[in-house]
Formats: C-alpha cells, sequence, structure tokens
C-alpha cells in the first residue's frame, strides 16, 4: 500500500472519479506510470468500488404509485374532515366567553337559592334574645363581678350598708 | 414539476411513477431494509407533493428530491440508533430476507455453487457498506448509483465540495479496508468481466 497523505489520497480517489482538473489529472497520472505501489493503490481502489456493482438491485412494489396516491389522498381527505370538525380559531372565544357567563350565572343562583332554603333556623330567634337581654349585656362587667344571684338580693338590703331604717339623729 | 406545483395531481403521478425505482433504490443501499426504503421513498413523495409551491423552476428537481430523501434518511437512522432493531441477516430465510428477484439480481447465469458464492459476496459488501458512517454511505450511493458528481453531492448533502471530495476518499478507504478479503475473490468484477466502477 503506497504510503499517501489525506490530501494525496483524497485527489487519488477525486481522479478515479474524474473530478481532478486537467493539470492536475496529468500530474497524477504521471506519478502513477511511475510508482508501482501507487498503481496498486489505483487498482485496488478501483476494484474495490466496481465490488459494489455485486449489491442486490431492490424491486420496487408494482404498487408503489398506487399506494402513494392513495396516501395522498386519504392525507388530503383527513385535512378536509379535520376542517370541518374544528372550528376556526375567532369563532371560538365568543362559544368560551358564552360558557364562562352560563357557569356564574348558575353558580349566582346556586348561591342564591341555598341561602335562601337553607338559612339556620334560629338565627332571627338569636336577634330577638340579643334584644331582650340588652340591659344584661350592657351591665355585663359589672355583673361580673357577681358570684350569686342571693349574693346579688343581698346587696339590696338596706341594712347592709349600716342604714338604720328606724333610727333619726 | 411545474404541473405539479400548479396541483396537477395526475402529473404528481407520473412523477412518482418515473423517480421511484431510483429513489427506493437509493433508499434501500442507505437505510438496507426494502420496506423501510419505501415507506420513506413514499413520504419523500409526500413532501414533495406538500413542498409543490416552493419549488423553483431554476432547481433540478433530482436534486431538490434527493435533498429530502437524505435529510429522511439520515433521521431514520438517527432514530434506529435511539432505538435499536435487531437486524435480520441477510443470509436468513423467511418473510423480511431479500426477495427472490433481488436474489436473482446479479445472476449472469453462474452455477448453483457460485450463485451461492455471490449471495455471500453481496451480503459481505452490504456489511461493508453498512459499515460506513451515513454520511459516508450516503455520500457513497448517490455517488455510485446516481452517478452525481460532487457538485451536486454537495448541493444535496448541503455541504462544501471540498467535504464531499474528503467524505468519499474516507469512505471508499473504509471500503477498502473491509474488502480487502474479497478484492481478489473469484467472481469478483476483476475476474469476471463485470464493469469497473470508473
Amino acid at each position: 500500500m503506497a504510503n499517501l497523505s489525506d490530501e494525496e489520497r483524497e485527489n487519488l480517489v477525486a481522479y478515479l472519479d474524474n473530478e481532478l482538473d486537467e493539470a492536475a489529472t496529468q500530474e497524477l497520472e504521471a506519478r502513477i506510470n511511475l510508482d508501482p505501489d501507487l498503481r496498486k493503490e489505483v487498482e485496488t481502489l478501483k476494484q474495490t468500488w466496481g465490488l459494489l456493482d455485486f449489491l442486490p438491485k431492490p424491486q420496487p412494489s408494482p404498487s408503489f404509485t398506487h399506494r402513494t396516491m392513495e396516501r395522498l389522498s386519504l392525507e388530503k381527505l383527513g385535512r378536509v374532515v379535520d376542517t370541518g370538525k374544528m372550528p376556526a380559531a375567532a369563532s371560538v372565544w365568543p362559544r368560551r366567553l358564552a360558557w364562562a357567563a352560563a357557569v356564574l350565572l348558575t353558580a349566582g343562583l346556586g348561591y342564591a337559592a341555598a341561602h335562601y332554603f337553607f338559612a339556620p333556623p334560629d338565627s332571627l330567634g338569636q336577634d330577638e334574645a340579643l334584644v331582650r337581654h340588652l340591659r344584661v349585656l350592657e351591665n355585663w362587667r359589672q355583673y361580673e363581678h357577681v358570684d350569686d344571684l342571693d349574693f346579688l338580693r343581698a346587696l339590696d338590703a338596706p341594712e347592709l350598708f349600716g342604714e338604720d331604717t328606724g333610727a333619726s339623729d | 414539476m411545474l404541473r405539479v406545483r400548479d396541483d396537477d395531481a395526475e402529473a404528481f403521478a407520473e412523477l412518482v411513477e418515473l423517480y421511484h425505482p431510483r429513489l427506493v433504490t437509493v433508499m434501500h443501499h442507505v437505510v438496507g431494509n426494502a420496506d423501510e426504503a419505501e415507506d420513506l421513498a413514499q413520504e419523500v413523495f409526500l413532501r414533495v407533493f406538500r413542498g409543490r409551491k416552493k419549488y423553483h423552476p431554476k432547481a433540478k428537481f433530482s436534486t431538490w428530491l434527493y435533498t429530502i430523501a437524505n435529510n429522511l434518511a439520515l433521521n431514520a437512522l438517527r432514530n434506529r440508533q435511539r432505538k435499536p432493531v435487531v437486524p435480520l441477516n441477510l443470509r436468513d430465510s423467511g418473510p423480511l430476507g431479500p426477495r427472490p428477484v433481488e436474489q436473482l439480481a446479479k445472476d449472469t447465469g453462474a452455477a448453483p455453487g457460485e450463485r451461492i458464492e455471490q449471495q455471500e459476496l453481496a451480503a459481505v459488501i452490504q456489511e461493508a457498506l453498512a459499515g460506513l458512517n451515513e454520511r459516508q454511505r450516503v455520500a457513497v450511493v448517490l455517488n455510485k448509483f446516481e452517478d452525481m458528481n460532487y457538485a451536486e453531492i454537495a448541493e444535496v448533502m448541503e455541504m462544501s465540495v471540498k467535504a464531499v471530495k474528503s467524505l468519499l476518499s474516507r469512505a471508499r478507504e473504509n471500503l477498502r479496508l473491509a474488502l480487502k478479503d474479497y478484492i481478489y475473490m473469484e467472481g469478483a468484477p476483476s475476474d469476471n468481466g463485470a464493469p469497473e466502477g470508473n
């Protein structure tokens, strides 16, 4: 095998592929004539390339064109079906807004109905009790110091604070 | 192609009929599988049709076709590397093996023994081709089977002519190393008068 640089090898292959210009071709041919190793290299590369002719020749199926056209038709059909099903982008937003409004309205009505029908039954009674005991609540701070009802009644007795109801000065 | 650009389906069918044998051959040599090659070739034609409005009359149709084919084939090979499958040996029998007509493709009237030898040789060459990296393989197939020059290959593969020159040189060197034991094999093109590549 000839000792060739990468560039020389590239030129040798390009020469075999008729890709070298006239001057480069003549120069390389002169070298090949003088160098038996290079001649052998050329011959080996040629034979290797020729071996590719032994690769099997694939035969496409006879229905290839028909199947391709069928696929194309299906593809076109699919596009039409898609277009029929999918709404245009511009018409999507009004529909979405209508749905959102309907959901909000339903939620509002639901809340109002629930409030009307399921309000706690004693909410009115609590207000009445609050009004009835308003005086007690107003004096609640003072009542907090009272331990029991007897003590409160005892406070009402006039003699408790040294008052003599029968005596006079 | 201009008629196809103007939505003429009949013209598209003619185009498919005209180009598909070459395209399927190229795809088969690149991906190494007949069914996958046909699927990919079909996809190439469908992409041609989808992109028909972008076609410029100045561009050579086959270059455009093979540019799409190159991208699809390289994607398929990369996907295969990500999801590896166990390849069937071409010498295996079965429905996914080579079709009988493929096996006879290079039948030059040789005796049965020689025919088996040729089939084995074909399998070895196929293995050598599969051993190249993806880009080398595409470049070799376009150069060998589509007779594309370096400038055309560069356009299809979207690289410089210099890069193609380097790519093909390395590819041919790799093939030479992989096939060195078969270069002087009896029945090889050099011995039986089969056509030379150059």
